[in-house]
């Protein structure tokens, strides 16, 4: 039988027509694919390591509940090695040879800083529990979310311990050299000010000076009846916490999250320094007075403990926001899909997405998800099971 | 207040001699002053916690082998970024050789080890009090090395040697001293200080890797106000810069105190070029 130019036209556009059909039916079954940017290796991957064991949680329960309308999630993982350069390649791999459909990281600020600009030219929706301020703007990064609080919450949160709870009108700021520290106290002296308190004593201090004696006598010559420190250096701040401790000053030390660290109490003299000492956490992962946390955490706990996930090296808040991210982009996806402009369009009218961690909210004008209320100040010598009780005056 | 200034003071100002005695003495070997020096001293509180609090090992194998761990550095420093540049020493290329490696090496650490501060043990089994271990321990280890190296340059063959390397290597060459050994010897033993003054000072200190910039910088302090190659000077300049650091803390506090131990270090270098106890030397014409 001869086929003549008509009909093998007609041909192959019949079998283009079926193949075009054919292909929603093949895309529906393909996993969605999600980016992943941990620091899993080097210098600060404890807090990578934590968050994956809830993100791991997450994708499993969510793929073991059928995915997004029968999609599988694929977490396609990127170690940024604590390195911003290694984080930058990641993301770019991520975006243009795998095109994933939404980016969730870095998980450290040094990382997000390089990658935050480098993903807004990308067109791919992103969410990082960075704290860095200037880490999300609706102008300049407007698929970029943040499901964690800002430096500015954290500092107003301890501001807010210290004057209104504790009522304690003489501060000591000190900070390390580093960049985090002295920004950290120029940008909370005003608000403490604002707040009505007296900063007696302000300073920024190298973190290998080995005797911090001098400062703590200025600082308690000056009259100061709270000391606030701002540094990630767990030896810096433990020299903060052992020379209170030597001098036998009852000042409460109210501050960064590092000052409860297990770094922080291994560098202590004597366990009993680590009393009065209060830093930031977040009041859904924390022990109410009594001891009891909340139902959601507590039923998030109970699967963590069933999934056999360790929580004796880590924070319960760092395994909470890596297991509340993968659930906020599939509600998203299973909501609009996986374009990434309905992605965001949703994401943009997100209300009290109940999270482990806390209920995130954002806005069109407002992508600093995290509510102000939620940051609190915690005992430090009081970690269990990866939490804190609430610091002295919180309500139930 | 007093008190506490002299006390501090003088441990840290140990440290800073020992630090600075280690310059020395890769200095008289080889007329190079190795950047590696804060380094080993970083070295000796990392290893001495590391083989003591994280390995479980007894105090005293792990204070010997964080010693022989500042030894093995100060061999490789003298392989790797001394040797290749002894023909040049005109171009001071070492500054660039040994400051890298010091910076691998610290890099490496904070891989390795992490970039928090972590616990050095205590050593002996004392109570905290005022004289605590943390501030006599460098006192004894400065005072051991000074001894010892009194001895052994005064009293021994191989010090001898040494002092004829450091007097005129060509001429110690001719006479027929092993110049590369002993060179070799000398930078073993300048790191079995540094490591000594890190692990005597870890309680100090702490087993931190950002502490390697620190005592390169304020180890190089009495070097220079001690006059170069002079181990008592170094002393006497190591021991009035941390009572003078300490001082400054107490009085002006925070990062001016920094400021105003490089103050007075450039304005007394700038009265004495040649350092507090350093000789001009005579120039041939």
């Amino acid at each position: 039988m001869s086929i003549t130019r008509r009909q093998a036209l007609a041909s192959a556009g019949a079998a283009a027509l079926a193949g075009g059909l054919a292909k929603p039916a093949i895309a529906a079954k393909e996993p969605i694919l999600v980016g992943y940017l941990p620091a899993l290796t080097g210098p600060s991957s404890s807090t990578g390591i934590g968050i994956n064991r809830g993100t791991q949680l997450a994708v499993q329960e969510i793929n073991a509940a059928g995915g997004i309308d029968g999609r599988m999630i694929e977490l396609i993982t990127r170690d940024t090695q604590s390195d911003p350069t290694k984080a930058v390649n990641g993301a770019a791999e991520l975006t243009r040879g795998q095109k994933v459909s939404a980016v969730f990281g870095p998980l450290n600020s040094g990382e997000s800083l390089a990658v935050v600009p480098m993903l807004a030219r990308t067109n791919t929706p992103q969410i990082h529990p960075c704290w860095v301020d200037s880490l999300t703007d609706v102008q300049k990064y407007p698929m970029c979310f943040r499901n964690a609080p800002t430096n500015q919450q954290i500092g107003a949160a301890a501001n807010r311990y210290v004057v209104e709870v504790l009522k304690l009108k003489k501060v000591a700021v000190i900070s390390d050299t580093t960049g985090y520290g002295t920004a950290s106290v120029n940008a909370y002296v005003p608000m403490l000010k604002t707040k009505g308190a007296e900063v007696v004593y302000q300073g920024n201090v190298d973190a290998a000076n080995p005797d911090l004696k001098p400062e703590l006598l200025r600082m308690q010559s000056a009259g100061a009846e709270a000391i606030m420190p701002w540094s990630v250096n767990a030896g810096f701040l433990s020299r903060i916490i052992n020379t209170r401790g030597q001098m036998q000053w009852d000042v409460p030390i109210v501050g960064q999250t590092t000052l409860g660290s297990g770094q922080t109490k291994a560098l202590l003299e004597k366990p009993e320094y680590w009393a009065k000492v209060y830093p930031n956490n977040f009041r859904p992962v924390c022990y109410a007075p009594g001891g009891k946390l909340s139902d959601r955490t507590g039923a998030f706990l109970d699967r963590l403990k069933t999934a056999k996930i360790d929580l004796s090296d880590t924070l319960l808040w760092w395994v909470g926001v890596g297991y509340d991210t993968p659930r906020m982009i599939a509600e998203a996806m299973k909501s609009v899909g996986t374009e990434p402009e309905a992605v965001v369009g949703y994401l943009n009218k997100l209300k009290k997405f109940p999270g482990v961690y806390g209920d995130i909210s954002f806005s069109p004008e407002q992508h600093d998800g995290y509510p102000d209320d939620e940051v609190v100040m915690v005992e430090a010598n009081s970690l269990k099971d990866g939490a804190f009780n609430l610091a002295p005056g919180y309500g139930a | 207040m007093v008190a506490s200034i002299v006390l501090s003071g003088v441990a840290i100002g140990c440290i800073y001699a020992l630090i600075g005695i280690t310059y020395n003495v890769m200095f008289s070997a080889s007329r190079v002053f190795s950047f590696t020096a804060g380094t080993l001293g970083m070295l000796g509180g990392v290893l001495g916690s590391l083989f003591i609090s994280r390995m479980g090992l007894p105090i005293a194998v792990g204070f010997l082998l964080a010693l022989a761990g500042g030894a093995a550095l100060g061999v490789v420093t003298e392989i790797v970024a001394v040797r290749p540049v002894l023909k040049s020493l005109d171009q001071h290329l070492y500054v660039l050789s040994t400051l890298a490696l010091a910076l691998i090496v610290q890099q490496f650490t904070a891989i390795e080890w992490g970039t928090d501060a972590r616990p050095f043990p205590r050593l002996f089994d004392l109570a905290h009090g005022v004289f605590d271990q943390q501030f006599w321990l460098p006192m004894l280890a400065c005072l051991v090395v000074i001894v010892g190296l009194e001895l052994l340059y005064r009293h021994t063959l191989v010090g001898h040697a040494f002092l004829a390397i450091a007097e005129d290597n060509f001429a110690a060459r001719a006479l027929g001293l092993p110049e590369r050994g002993l060179r070799i010897a000398s930078y073993a033993l300048a790191g079995v200080i540094g490591a000594l003054a890190g692990f005597a000072g870890g309680e100090m200190l702490l087993a931190f890797f950002g502490n390697a910039p620190m005592l390169t910088f304020y180890g190089f302090v009495p070097v220079a106000l001690g006059g170069m190659g002079n181990n008592r000077g170094a002393v006497v300049a190591g021991l009035l810069l941390g009572l003078f650091q300490q001082a400054a803390n107490f009085l002006v506090g925070g990062i001016f105190a920094s400021v105003a131990v490089f103050t007075v270090f450039i304005l007394v270098l700038l009265a004495r070029p040649e350092g507090l106890a350093g000789a001009a030397l005579p120039r041939r014409v």
